[in-house]
């Protein structure tokens, strides 16, 4: 059966009447679930979605029911999150675990590799941006759809989990030696960061490339939220700024502001402050955290039969170039 | 480190002989060759220098463990990529277990040189969109 009469069946039998599926197709990018849009067509009318579905083999092992939890939690917070309607732990008739959110039509997804992806709207994408980045580090905890699923960490216990985690997908999944990333795990577990100033939900994967913009300077979704959980909100704003999004060569944070006016606008928007120590903390670990992310790419394109080119691009060009930036960093950090 | 280029052309070749499901056509498919056709450039990096850049990483590995009072040789007289990364592999291991050990005595001098080293190491082996 087409993935197609799958989601016909599905939808019908909830709907408990007819339901037509049309324009399915499966949009690019996606490499942790694979992505399509379509059409609901009833006797009602006609309504966009997008299905996200778990593929055989994850680029990130994560919990659906976080994601699907974490963009619930923020509907209607003016961060631009989309709205989630059903999820399928299960995969009922669709064999693999989804989700379903209304589409976001008119949308455009800047390249995170693009030097200038902005153009004369840089001003106005890169203040929502960091606003809306900030506005969920300063959303209150409870009461959030997400900590059904997630137990908020201690101040002072967010970067361990964090390091703890993330070496561990690099222990695991490491095909070949190392010794860059793994000076610079040694590194942070040798330099703790002070406590979080409170903590927050983390989108997780906030950065240049996983949101829509009007094309006329304004957010109009915030997008893959597969890795969001509770900790420092620090976390994001220092992904946000690794190097790796910001190929350009005038200073600026994927093409949108300058780093001073990133933080001030975060700052203004979450009502914290940055301690620059913990910042470079945070700068670091981003870098660590990428490079899992790559190596686990690297095993999923050879472990799931070289079929998906996205994990081929991340497990090599990505990955040589996260290690560029975790030798810089290296050396400003300095011996042990 | 990251997929050699063996690899990388198997997945070419993968990636455009696999059949696709009636929704994967359109912007999916479009996006997919797009990246395909990167991975392309990419690979012609590699395979111009990709051989150079492992024997050079793979000596300076080498001098530095010597200087750290390893007796290293590069074994490098292989030069197919298989043995070369193998090789690669080995002098890495024992990299990240000498320069931990420099951090755990406090020896600055040789960690700044590691340092050094994973620099040109990284700036070595990068590859450009451009």
């Amino acid at each position: 059966m087409s993935l197609a009469d799958q989601l016909v069946a599905y939808l019908s039998r909830q709907a408990g009447r007819p339901v037509h599926v049309e324009t399915l197709a499966r949009i690019p990018g996606g490499a942790s679930r694979e992505t399509y849009r379509y059409d609901a067509v009833t006797d009602d009318g006609r309504q966009g979605f997008i299905l996200r579905r778990d593929p055989p083999g994850s680029l990130i092992e994560t919990d659906r029911r976080a994601e699907f939890l974490a963009i619930r939690s923020f509907a209607g917070k003016g961060v631009a999150a989309p709205e989630a309607v059903v999820l399928e732990p299960e995969g009922a008739e669709l064999e693999r675990p989804f989700f379903i959110m209304k589409r976001v039509d008119g949308g455009l997804a800047s390249s995170p590799f693009a030097a200038d992806p902005f153009g004369t709207e840089a001003q106005a994408i890169g203040e929502q941006f960091f606003s809306i980045m900030g506005r969920i580090a300063a959303e209150p905890l409870a009461g959030l759809p997400l900590l059904e699923v997630f137990e908020p960490p201690q101040v002072g216990g967010c970067w361990r989990r964090e390091l703890d985690y993330w070496s561990g997908v690099i222990e695991a999944d490491e095909q070949h030696p190392q010794p860059i990333v793994r000076a610079a795990m040694r590194r942070l577990r040798a330099s703790p960061p002070p406590p979080a100033t409170r903590v927050a939900v983390v989108h997780g994967d906030f950065r240049n490339g996983n949101f829509l913009h009007d094309g006329a300077g304004r957010i109009i979704a915030l997008l893959d939220w597969e890795m969001a959980h509770l900790g420092d909100p620090l976390e994001d704003l220092a992904w946000a700024m690794d190097p790796l999004w910001s190929p350009g060569s005038d200073g600026r944070i994927s093409g949108m502001v300058s780093r001073e006016e990133a933080l001030a606008i975060w700052s203004r928007s979450s009502g914290l402050a940055v301690d620059p120590t913990a910042l470079k903390w945070w700068a670091l670990f981003a870098s660590v955290k990428g490079q899992a992310i790559w190596t686990s790419a690297a095993k999923a394109w050879r472990d799931g039969g070289f079929a998906e080119p996205v994990l081929a691009f991340s497990g090599w060009f990505t990955a040589r170039r996260q290690d560029e930036i975790l030798a810089a960093q290296l050396a400003e950090w300095g011996p042990l | 480190m990251t997929p050699a280029l063996p690899d990388i052309l198997i997945g070419q070749t993968v990636a455009l002989s696999a059949p696709s499901p009636p929704e994967a056509a359109g912007d999916y498919m479009v996006g997919k060759l797009g990246l395909l056709a990167m991975l392309a450039a990419l690979a012609a990096q590699e395979a111009e220098r990709g051989v150079a850049v492992r024997v050079a990483e793979n000596q300076a590995i080498a001098e530095v463990l010597n200087a750290a009072g390893d007796a290293v040789t590069t074994p490098d007289h292989d030069l197919a990529w298989r043995a070369l990364d193998a090789a690669n592999a080995a002098l890495r291991r024992r990299l990240i277990d000498v320069h931990e050990a420099a951090e755990q005595r406090g020896d600055g001098a040789l960690q700044r040189r590691i340092l050094e080293l994973y620099v040109a190491m990284a700036a070595d082996r990068a590859l450009s969109l451009g």
